[in-house]
């Protein structure tokens, strides 16, 4: 899948948090998705790398992946289910 | 026949194995033994597992430079607790730097000052207790001591707590997320060949001990290097195993928590009814009292802080900046609480170390233990699936 094109229903951006906090906005941020719209999640816990493909798949959502970037965080794309 | 030549085959598989270690995360399951078995290592080289009183050892340090401590404190380089938590400091350091993933994380100002929090919420929860995630609950129920497991029953509680605190906050405060610095890629190139020193380093400690007779010593440090690479590389966190299941549901870390402790419980069972280390080792934490509530102030403390004693260490070795804080906090706290309770003859009063054994016998106490951590995996088992414990 092509990540750097999609389009996101929203943007969290996480960055500078730690276990537990990116996942827990994460699982916030995407009550207020529509079913079918993705969520894009910025982050730099390296313990993300684990937790956020792996929640994000679960039940009815699907991870899509993530995307390191130059800067130094990494991109995470969850559609929800 | 191609011709390899047995330097080019071992140059190989040096590269292979080295992308196995530090570049590929370890499975919990596999850290979980790993653990249990460097925790009875250290059982049978000197005695029990812990890691607060190294915090106290910092915190009464810097109450004595503050002129506040009128004796002066027990060297950490001496210090047996200070020294496998040190160890455990630099273990992660190194596996970050072998790992190319040594990084300054700044974090969300609001992040401090919840470090800051819950450094002191363990700090006091931990006197209480009489250790902490360690020493009161891991190390204490493979003790076959009654203060280990109500400990964990005041862990769960405190998760409860903390994660109630923290989905408040969810609501209730905004934070912006913090640029970070972008790696340099001449810095990336050079952390193995840093992480490689510094473990030489550590390693020629330990024959540097030895040579002035205080190989024991040497030991725990290596020891807690160990510990501090095995941590790091699966990033074991003691605190996923009393949240998780509040928060997602997700049973993994109780699953590898229980199975540790049947593996750390049943050896030293093995060592303590052989006698090899006398059976009342380990056997003094505050039961009930001290440890449930000290478990309970622990649990909420680990929560806000986002890290465990033992994780706060290799969060710190990795980088962290914000866990240098809770380091600090929980260092002051739990020294200076510690001289109120014993001034005011209050300490004694929290409760006593109470062997299983005792009470129970080692016929019955055995396979006891084993039912009692693998009901706990079951109950994260079923939650998992039916979420009734999920409160987010």
């Amino acid at each position: 899948m092509d990540l750097e094109n999609l389009a996101p229903f929203s943007v969290l951006d996480a960055r500078g948090l730690t276990c537990p906090m990116p996942l827990l906005k994460t699982k916030k941020e995407l009550k207020g998705v529509p079913e079918g719209e993705i969520l894009e999640i910025w982050g730099t816990d390296p313990g993300s790398k684990n937790d956020i493909p792996h929640w994000g798949d679960k039940g009815d959502n699907s991870f899509l992946g993530f995307v390191d970037e130059d800067e130094g965080y990494t991109r995470y794309f969850i559609r929800k289910g | 026949m191609s011709t390899v030549s047995f330097w080019s085959s071992l140059k190989e598989e040096a590269r292979k194995n080295y992308i196995a270690i530090f570049e590929q995360e370890w499975p919990t399951w596999l850290a979980g033994i790993f653990l249990a078995l460097v925790a009875l290592l250290i059982f049978l080289w000197q005695g029990p597992w812990g890691v607060a009183a190294g915090y106290r050892n910092v915190g009464d340090w810097i109450f004595y430079f503050g002129g506040v401590g009128e004796d002066r404190p027990y060297s950490p380089l001496l210090h047996p607790i200070t020294l496998t938590s040190g160890g455990l400091l630099i273990g992660a350091f190194v596996s970050a730097l072998m790992s190319r993933q040594f990084k300054l994380h700044k974090a969300p100002p609001l992040e401090y000052v919840k470090s800051a929090i819950g450094g002191v919420f363990m700090g006091a929860g931990a006197v209480l207790a009489a250790g902490c995630n360690v020493g009161g609950f891991y190390t204490a129920a493979a003790m076959l001591d009654f203060g280990g497991v109500a400990m964990m029953a005041g862990l769960i509680i405190g998760a409860w707590i903390g994660l109630r605190y923290l989905l408040w906050e969810l609501e209730h405060v905004t934070q912006k997320g913090v640029e970070q610095h972008p790696p340099a890629e001449k810095w990336l190139g050079v952390q193995p060949y840093l992480g490689g020193t510094v473990m030489i380093l550590v390693i020629a400690a330990f024959y540097l001990y030895s040579a002035y007779d205080n190989t024991e010593l040497g030991g725990l440090l290596f020891f807690g290097f160990l510990i501090g690479l095995i941590m790091h590389r699966s990033r074991f966190c003691f605190v996923r195993a009393f949240r998780c299941p509040f928060m997602t549901g997700d049973a993994e870390m109780v699953k590898v928590v229980a199975m540790s402790l049947v593996i750390y419980g049943m050896g030293a069972a093995v060592i303590k009814w052989a006698w090899i280390q006398e059976p009342s080792m380990g056997v003094t934490h505050n039961f009930w009292m001290g440890s449930l509530f000290g478990g309970a102030i622990f649990g909420v403390g680990m929560l806000i802080a986002g890290g465990c004693a033992s994780s706060t260490l290799w969060r710190i070795g990795e980088g962290q900046t914000k866990m240098v804080v809770t380091l600090i906090a929980f260092a002051i706290t739990n020294s200076l609480l510690a001289r109120i309770l014993k001034s005011y003859d209050l300490y004694d009063k929290m409760g006593d170390g109470l062997f299983i054994p005792d009470t129970l016998t080692w016929y019955v106490t055995v396979p006891i233990f084993i039912v009692f951590f693998v009901f706990w995996a079951f109950v994260a088992i079923w939650n998992e699936k039916s979420e009734k414990l999920v409160i987010f």
